[in-house]
């Protein structure tokens, strides 16, 4: 991003009459430019809101940080430069460069950083914190030549990633990546030494918009992608199966197709981490059987579901695919090794991501692989990520007979043995609660995403209750499946309601109202609605329930409610809290 | 107004946005009250951007308007057009 983009982005946020996303950066630096670069940013990943970036004073930074550690923002930022940790080891001071000065200069630098540590430790109680650990290179201080490694140096290398390795314990800290800021950002094009002496602003232009860029995706981590369908042919192994054979297709260095185990190993750990994973390939059902019993196969065919194996348009497999697993297709990558088949899939799916698997180019596979990464990446990984694959097999034939009207709703949820759980928990707040409202689109009251930090201002409220839904069945637990909050003064109202969509068909939603009637001993619940784009599968139960077309501020009473849930039988449930 | 004086305009419309092109044009400390320090490193900065050049000026406060830049850019222009003529 050029500057001057970053001015004009800034100029038209100003008209947002929106929330504001308040961010404190704590640096020592004069953070000018990054500053600017930093909103603009921010102001591209929160659409709605106004960007305020506040700082502390010039060369404090362990008294920015104490600001921090005090302040109102829905994020920190850490960004921390070697003059930080000792001023000898910037531009601006003067200079005193012996070698007694560099045990001193570590000395004093042990010390800061720690103080650096507790302060980031206190301060992600609070908001999440994002940290940047220096950037710029060393100045000569050390009496050895720059082609070796000082103790100096190292000591000090070391000693910021012994606070980054610290630090990045507690889930709300978010450290940069000093590889991925390498890769895009070269070392010897970051220190702007005119600028430093000038300004106090040490970084080159093209620096602090790489950096800017990417400590707003550390502030707002983009959603990973939920899906991913891939090609076999050329894709997933070496080798045309119909042609070759079982035996002739390859993944392995033997045969110079290493980088489809790569892959394959990627998918592996992806499903893992909860990612769905399916097939869309024209091919001979059998055969492809064949290969998925072969033991070498780094992915093992039940980390796939479906897997959709025929010679029909890949379109029409891809629409099956999305159909099962119920997510949008804008969460949803299909990779393939022809372009044809990509054109294919995007005429008729234009929101999945579709990627050309670069065959015979093993540098661009693991371009491929890293971006991949990037795509479904995610913080941490939850108990219901990890079973995700796993209960939507297994109760997707239980479903499907369901919702194909060969069961009843009725004998569908007895036969299942259905239990459901209820949390009202408020301390400590469960963060998967967090994650399922800002993921959720389908069964989403309003659409409205939480900031960490606004998320726990909204249950400061002493009449704010948070009642997290967890599932299980004989199929398996599908784990905490819904949120709903809102607030109880004399009538309760629902500000926020989302269930994941893996858990439709069940009635889990009619059994959390009468579970908030029955707990809040209300006869009215009012709800904050809002039509999305998206939110119809929520719009339509309220309509089920209101029999008209439901509008913002509806009410549902407890009588409505009876007469639509009379017909099916009560889960088991459990409550807490 | 020519090429260069737009395009130089365009910069101060970037930092001054508040400002109409008459005003750019007469655009100085005195008749722009946000035209502070910053404001001058970053419309450097946007200039060097823009005109793909590196202002060797150690203090910046010598741009201290939009003519006193204009006549700088012309300048420059002219050392780059005759490689020669460096004084």
């Amino acid at each position: 991003m050029k500057l001057v983009e970053a001015l004009n982005i800034l100029q038209s946020e100003k008209q947002r009459k929106g929330e504001s996303f308040t961010c404190f950066l704590a640096t020592g630096m004069n953070p000018l430019h990054l500053k600017t670069f930093l909103a603009a940013e921010l102001s591209l990943l929160y659409l709605y809101q106004r960007i305020e970036i506040h700082q502390g004073l010039y060369g404090d930074f362990l008294g920015n940080l104490n600001r921090l550690a005090n302040a109102d923002a829905d994020c920190g930022i850490v960004l921390m430069e070697w003059g930080d940790l000792d001023s000898r080891l910037g531009l601006r001071t003067v200079t005193e460069w012996s070698a007694s000065a560099c045990i001193d200069i570590l000395s004093n630098a042990k010390a800061r950083a720690l103080q650096v540590q507790e302060t980031i430790e206190k301060t992600c109680q609070r908001m999440p914190v994002v940290l940047c650990m220096p950037t710029l290179p060393l100045p000569p201080i050390s009496f050895v030549p720059g082609w070796q490694a000082s103790s100096l140096e190292i000591d000090l290398k070391a000693l910021v990633q012994s606070v980054a390795s610290q630090v990045s314990q507690f889930p709300q800290v978010r450290i940069l990546s000093p590889q991925r800021t390498e890769l895009v950002s070269p070392l010897r094009e970051r220190l702007d030494v005119k600028s430093e002496l000038l300004s106090g602003f040490p970084y080159k232009l093209g620096h602090a918009s790489t950096l800017a860029g990417l400590l707003a995706c550390l502030t707002r981590m983009p959603a990973p992608k939920k899906g991913l369908i891939t090609d076999l042919d050329d894709t997933l192994w070496r080798g045309i199966l119909g042609e070759v054979g079982v035996d002739g297709i390859s993944w392995d260095l033997d045969h110079h197709s290493q980088m489809h185990a790569l892959y394959q190993g990627l998918l592996n750990a992806f499903s893992s981490e909860g990612v769905l994973l399916a097939v869309a390939s024209k091919n001979e059902p059998s055969l492809v059987q064949e290969v998925f019993n072969r033991k070498d196969l780094a992915l093992s065919a039940n980390s796939i579901f479906p897997i959709e194996v025929s010679w029909g348009p890949k379109s029409e497999a891809v629409a099956r695919i999305l159909k099962t697993w119920n997510v949008g297709p804008d969460s949803v990558v299909f990779i393939d090794d022809s372009s044809l088949e990509l054109a294919e899939v995007k005429a008729s799916h234009p929101e999945v991501e579709c990627i050309q698997f670069p065959t015979k180019d093993s540098a661009a596979i693991y371009d491929l692989v890293l971006h991949l990464r990037d795509l479904f990446g995610r913080s941490s990984i939850s108990q219901e990520d990890s079973i995700r694959v796993k209960t939507m097999r297994s109760s997707h034939s239980g479903l499907a007979a369901y919702e194909a009207g060969k069961t009843s709703p009725t004998r569908f949820l007895e036969q299942i043995e259905a239990e459901i759980s209820f949390n009202f928990g408020k301390s400590p707040l469960d963060p998967r609660a967090l994650e399922l409202v800002n993921k959720t689109n389908q069964f989403n009251l309003n659409g409205k995403r939480y900031t960490e930090a606004s998320w726990h201002r909204y249950f400061l409220d002493p009449t704010s209750f948070l009642m997290l839904v967890s599932y299980k069945d004989k199929f398996g637990p599908l784990g905490k499946i819904a949120v709903i909050a809102g607030r109880h003064n004399k009538k309760l109202n629902i500000d926020m309601w989302v269930m994941s969509c893996r858990a439709f068909s069940r009635r889990i939603e009619h059994r959390c109202l009468e579970e908030l009637f029955a707990k809040f001993d209300v006869d009215e619940i009012e709800l904050d609605y809002s039509p999305t784009d998206r939110n119809s599968p929520l719009a339509q139960f309220l309509m089920e329930i209101l029999s008209v077309t439901p509008s913002p501020k509806c009410t549902i009473s407890r009588r409505a409610l009876a007469a639509q849930s009379d017909a099916f039988p009560r889960l088991q449930e459990t409550t807490n809290g | 107004m020519d090429e260069q004086q737009k395009r130089l305009a365009s910069c101060f419309s970037a930092v001054f946005p508040e400002l109409s092109c008459e005003e750019i044009i007469h655009a100085s400390p005195a008749t722009v009250p946000s035209w502070d320090s910053v404001a001058v490193v970053t419309l450097l900065t946007v200039i060097e951007e823009e005109f793909g050049i590196s202002i060797e000026e150690d203090d910046p406060a010598k741009f201290d308007s939009f003519q006193r830049i204009l006549s700088y850019l012309q300048e420059a222009e002219r050392k780059s057009q005759s490689p020669n003529d460096v004084g």
